[in-house]
């Protein structure tokens, strides 16, 4: 067996990291006991003190998101529960896989893109107990084997308001049309990364009705996107794309709802066209073999109830999940909810499940026509 | 007596150790990984040297590397000359302006570029006052570069200005009484002598541009990628971590050939100036 060496090198660190751990007066410690009291679980309740030195570590992307996680469900739970909870982030997939198969598992509610964990369910992922999970208050279908929803936003089409607000770009096929609306536009442009958004904009824009989407036809969509390549910014990170919208270097923008409100509020002159707006989730994980799964679940199902939800969203105009939460926003938060009927009726439906079985080929196709 | 030598050298050994863990190990790791995961055998390089795009990288990875080494080599030199001949007030603020910044965090730095470099950015704005410009200097191979020359320059200056500083500038006057014109004198007598100082400015340079990751995740486009911004696809984005080795493992045999090869260009041409 050729991993063999790896193993026995992957032991050699783990004991040289015990030798540390011992330094330092640790050590490996068993799952904590826990009582999670009895009865079904009910979202948003952890019974009183029932992880009092139980350690764990919560995940997530940072910035505002990370933020409002930790003050409207992290730092309220551990409050209740009496674990020690700390944050790490950004979520690195790398570090995952480091992490679960040297064995020695460091985070234990980690928020990934939903459609990574959906192709790693089983693999770096283990299934939720949905008996800890309360998954009532979740629409239908969000929830799955191995990661509910953590929140709901969009890849949205925002447009510099003081140059077509006039005669607004109506969907993707104006996005593409550098004639009638000339100006640079920036797109999402990781080429680690590859997810709904550039290919499906690309093919609606060319023709293709919304509900023939799937499989997505790469070259017909790369030979769309090269129509207007020399228009085009590529932007990586949220932040950046952000930055983008505020200091109107682009014209158009395909970018995250949540980041539009940001922008916007900061005072960006953009506003958005949410006509085939395309939904997209963040979901809670837990990696396997992490130390205290049950406690992890705890978490996850503090974080599902209506209050942190709503919270949530008040913090950071994501759309939340549970169908109970009332947030409290201004007029601009609340044209960002995406679970306004009048907005979620304009979507463009994603298939997840076909983006989650073919995301490593996307991510090769999309990186060689970013690099070619 | 056989313990005095036995002492000094055990002090050593946890830096070996730590060397050991820290470096050597991982390095292996990765160079096994790259020959093995996801199977045993050469097919991560089979597809590294298959594939048009890689290429493409590799090769951009290496004219950036070229165009940084140049251009900081054509602005370290007078740099590093006016610092051996000024005066020791003036010569304290120019090491200063090349040392403040090293001591900078390189992502504050690159972040730096990214505000004066953008379309609306002070830069543009300069030169659009004017009438020039705007250019497209961010998420662009010049921008990259630009970032790149002022982050390695004091790897330039430094090996530069350590040489010259030993060179007899009096050689020069004594060439121009024997006839040559002050430029010929310069050339043929002041920079042979500093070549061991080019030779390391330029490999330290362009050793350290081969593996640059943020500035050009931040300054350049990803349509430009360099080769570490291709192996972060690989073991993060696709978490293929044999291509990723692979991938380094190529980096890392083309970069000891250029230093096998430049030793080699740089005792022949060493023998031709002494000899």
């Amino acid at each position: 067996m050729l991993n063999h060496p790896k193993r026995l090198a992957g032991t050699a660190i783990a004991a040289a990291s015990l030798l540390l751990a011992a330094a330092c007066g640790g050590g490996a410690a068993a799952p904590a006991d826990i009582d999670l009291g009895s009865g079904p679980a009910q979202s948003g309740v952890v019974k009183k003190d029932a992880l009092k030195g139980v350690n764990l570590t919560f995940v997530s992307y940072g910035g505002v998101y990370q933020k409002g996680q930790q003050d409207a469900a992290v730092d309220p739970f551990a409050k209740e529960s009496g674990a020690q909870v700390l944050q790490d982030g950004p979520t690195d997939y790398a570090k995952i896989k480091a992490q679960v198969d040297s064995a020695n598992v460091t985070w234990d509610v980690v928020d990934t893109d939903s459609i990574w964990a959906a192709a790693q369910c089983g693999k770096l992922l283990q299934p939720l107990d949905y008996k800890i999970i309360d998954k009532s208050k979740v629409p239908d279908g969000l929830a799955t084997e191995c990661s509910v929803p953590a929140m709901q936003y969009g890849m949205v089409l925002a447009y510099n308001k003081d140059k077509f607000g006039a005669n607004p770009p109506q969907g993707w096929a104006d996005f593409f049309d550098t004639a009638k609306f000339p100006g640079k536009r920036g797109i999402p442009g990781n080429p680690g990364d590859s997810a709904p958004g550039p290919f499906e904009a690309a093919l609606v824009a060319d023709g293709v009705a919304a509900d023939k989407l799937y499989p997505l036809d790469v070259a017909r969509a790369t030979k769309k996107l090269d129509t207007v390549r020399g228009d085009l910014v590529f932007w990586k990170t949220g932040a950046e794309s952000q930055q983008l919208l505020e200091s109107g270097e682009v014209d158009m923008l395909m970018m995250w709802s949540g980041r539009a409100y940001a922008g916007i509020k900061n005072g960006g002159k953009f506003d958005v066209q949410w006509n085939q707006w395309m939904p997209i989730m963040d979901s809670l994980t837990v990696p396997k073999n992490a130390k205290n799964p049950k406690a992890a679940m705890a978490m996850i199902n503090y974080y599902l109830g209506a209050q942190q939800q709503a919270k949530l969203t008040e913090l950071t105009s994501y759309s939340p999940i549970n169908t109970d939460a009332k947030p409290k926003l201004d007029e601009l938060g609340t044209s960002f909810l995406t679970t306004r009927p009048e907005v979620a009726d304009k979507r463009l439906t994603v298939d997840d499940k076909w983006w989650a079985e073919n995301q490593p080929q996307m991510i090769e196709k999309w990186s060689a026509w970013l690099g070619g | 007596m056989k313990e005095r030598t036995a002492g000094p050298a055990l002090l050593i050994l946890p830096a070996l150790i730590a060397l050991g863990v820290f470096f050597l190990y991982p390095l292996l790791s990765m160079l096994v990984s790259a020959f093995t995961d996801p199977e045993p055998g050469l097919g991560n390089f089979a597809w590294f040297f298959g594939e048009q795009a890689n290429m493409q990288v590799l090769g951009r990875t290496f004219s950036t590397a070229f165009w940084v080494t140049l251009v900081a080599l054509v602005l370290s030199y007078p740099y590093a000359y006016a610092m051996t001949i000024a005066g020791a007030r003036a010569r304290a603020i120019l090491t200063l302006l090349v040392l403040v910044p090293f001591w900078t965090s390189l992502m504050v730095r690159t972040f730096a570029w990214v505000i004066l470099l953008q379309d609306t950015g002070v830069i543009n704005k300069a030169l659009g006052a004017l009438g020039m410009g705007p250019f497209s200097l961010i998420r662009t191979q010049t921008g990259v570069v630009i970032g790149m020359v002022q982050l390695l320059m004091p790897f330039m200056v430094l090996p530069l200005y350590a040489v010259m500083s030993g060179i007899d500038r009096r050689l020069l006057p004594a060439a121009t009484s024997l006839g040559a014109h002050p430029v010929k004198a310069f050339v043929q007598v002041y920079v042979p002598q500093s070549l061991p100082g080019i030779s390391a400015g330029c490999l330290t340079v362009f050793i350290s541009a081969l593996g640059f990751y943020v500035t050009p995740a931040l300054l350049g486009s990803p349509t430009d990628a360099l080769i570490s911004q291709q192996i972060f696809t690989q073991v993060n984005g696709l978490l293929k971590w044999g291509r990723g080795g692979a991938m380094g493992v190529v980096l890392l045999g083309l970069t000891l050939a250029m230093i096998a090869l430049l030793a080699v260009t740089l005792r022949r041409t060493g023998r031709k100036v002494t000899g």
